[in-house]
């Protein structure tokens, strides 16, 4: 199941999960072209796939893969709109770090 | 004819008393299937848990066939949040592969034919909220849902799991008592207990007068840090340890860095406290 599992993390766990597939949840700084800025407790930069349809000052979802320069490659993007807490998503993302039991394989 | 007759009434409870030798021949096999199937099924002890799939994958069964139970508690009605990866459309049910970043899963739901149109399909990537309960089948865990809805609002998505990681907290380590700040309250106790156990282990008042300056995150994270290996604790190691957001930790590491009882190894965001043998 390990494979399956994508785990919720911010700017500040890149480091760990480098080359894994993780999610996060942040808003979107910037868009050039096919490169966003993400800012989740941290600025990301995020390579994008020519399905994704994010907006600037949007959140946004993404899952992907996180790369040794701790850019990440974006399989997925979903577009969230204006109403997302980011305090609440990254509370969220250490809650998942703290109980791994319910959230993290290890 | 007796007993024949016996049987029929002890069916239907307690009017059977003109009749007792029928009665105590029919009442074992009737009044003890009907009572301990009403038993069994006990409304009251139904409740609807929030879980994520990861919970329901590592569930393991006590016996084949057994009650489905999760942190000590039976697990009946459910539900769970999570992405539509995949849908698969059958005549009699669709099946949904679900991931919701904790593992992925099937969920089965039925399709009445007569219903057929009025059932909603949804389409991949839709973050979905779903009731149902856990079923065995070939080994495999499913999750037979009753209801499925699309979710609107993003943020439900992140209060499923808050509201799953407190419903396992309150089953593993007892309901809070209080509103609001039981998490802080439990993680204060778990710092004084560290406290208390330093001061008992090494009575160690230098250790104590170098803390000094530093704040309650600092001395908590040195504290967890002087239990560790020498070669370093990374900062996840640390998180998990000491229940502190990674920010916190890395604001206590900074001070502690500057009060020069703590260093760097392999990277930045791995540590190990300054030996002192004086």
């Amino acid at each position: 199941m390990e494979a399956v599992a994508t785990p919720r993390i911010t700017c500040a766990y890149l480091n760990s999960y480098v080359g894994k597939n993780v999610i996060i949840v942040g808003k979107v700084i910037q868009l050039r072209g096919e490169e966003a800025l993400i800012d989740a407790d941290g600025n990301i930069t995020a390579h994008l796939n020519r399905e994704a349809h994010l907006l600037a000052g949007n959140g946004a979802q993404i899952i992907g893969k996180v790369n040794p320069d701790l850019s990440v490659r974006v399989l997925s993007a979903l577009d969230l709109g204006t109403g997302v807490d980011y305090a609440l998503a990254n509370t969220v993302v250490e809650v998942s770090h703290q109980h791994r039991d319910l959230f993290i394989y290890n | 004819m007796a007993s024949y007759g016996g049987y029929q009434q002890t069916g239907y409870g307690s009017q059977g008393g003109d009749n007792a030798g029928g009665f105590s021949l029919g009442s074992q096999p009737g009044g003890s299937q009907g009572g301990s199937g009403n038993n069994k099924r006990n409304f009251a002890d139904d409740t609807l848990r929030p879980l994520t799939v990861k919970q329901i994958v590592d569930i393991k069964d006590r016996y084949p066939g057994g009650e489905i139970v999760i942190d000590g508690q039976a697990v009946t009605q459910l539900t769970l949040v999570g992405q539509v990866r995949s849908v698969n459309s059958q005549n009699t049910h669709i099946l949904y592969h679900i991931d919701d970043g904790t593992g992925m899963m099937d969920i089965k739901r039925w399709v009445e034919l007569s219903n057929q149109d009025n059932i909603t399909r949804f389409a991949p990537d839709t973050y979905v909220r779903i009731y149902g309960n856990i079923q065995t089948y070939e080994g495999k865990r499913l999750v037979t849902a009753h209801y499925m809805r699309a979710i609107e609002d993003f943020n439900e998505v992140n209060y499923h799991l808050l509201e799953a990681t407190y419903v396992h907290l309150s089953l593993t380590k007892g309901t809070a008592a209080g509103g609001g700040d039981q998490g802080g309250d439990s993680m204060d106790t778990s710092g004084d207990g560290l406290f208390v156990d330093n001061r008992g282990a090494g009575g160690d008042a230098a250790l104590q007068q170098k803390l000094g300056p530093c704040s309650r995150n600092a001395r908590t994270v040195f504290l967890y840090l002087s239990k560790q290996e020498s070669e370093g604790t990374h900062l996840n190691q640390v998180a998990a340890g000491t229940k502190l957001t990674a920010g916190d930790i890395m604001a206590a590491t900074d001070e502690l860095l500057g009060h020069g009882l703590v260093y760097t190894t392999n990277d930045d965001e791995t540590w190990a406290i300054m030996e002192t043998y004086d």
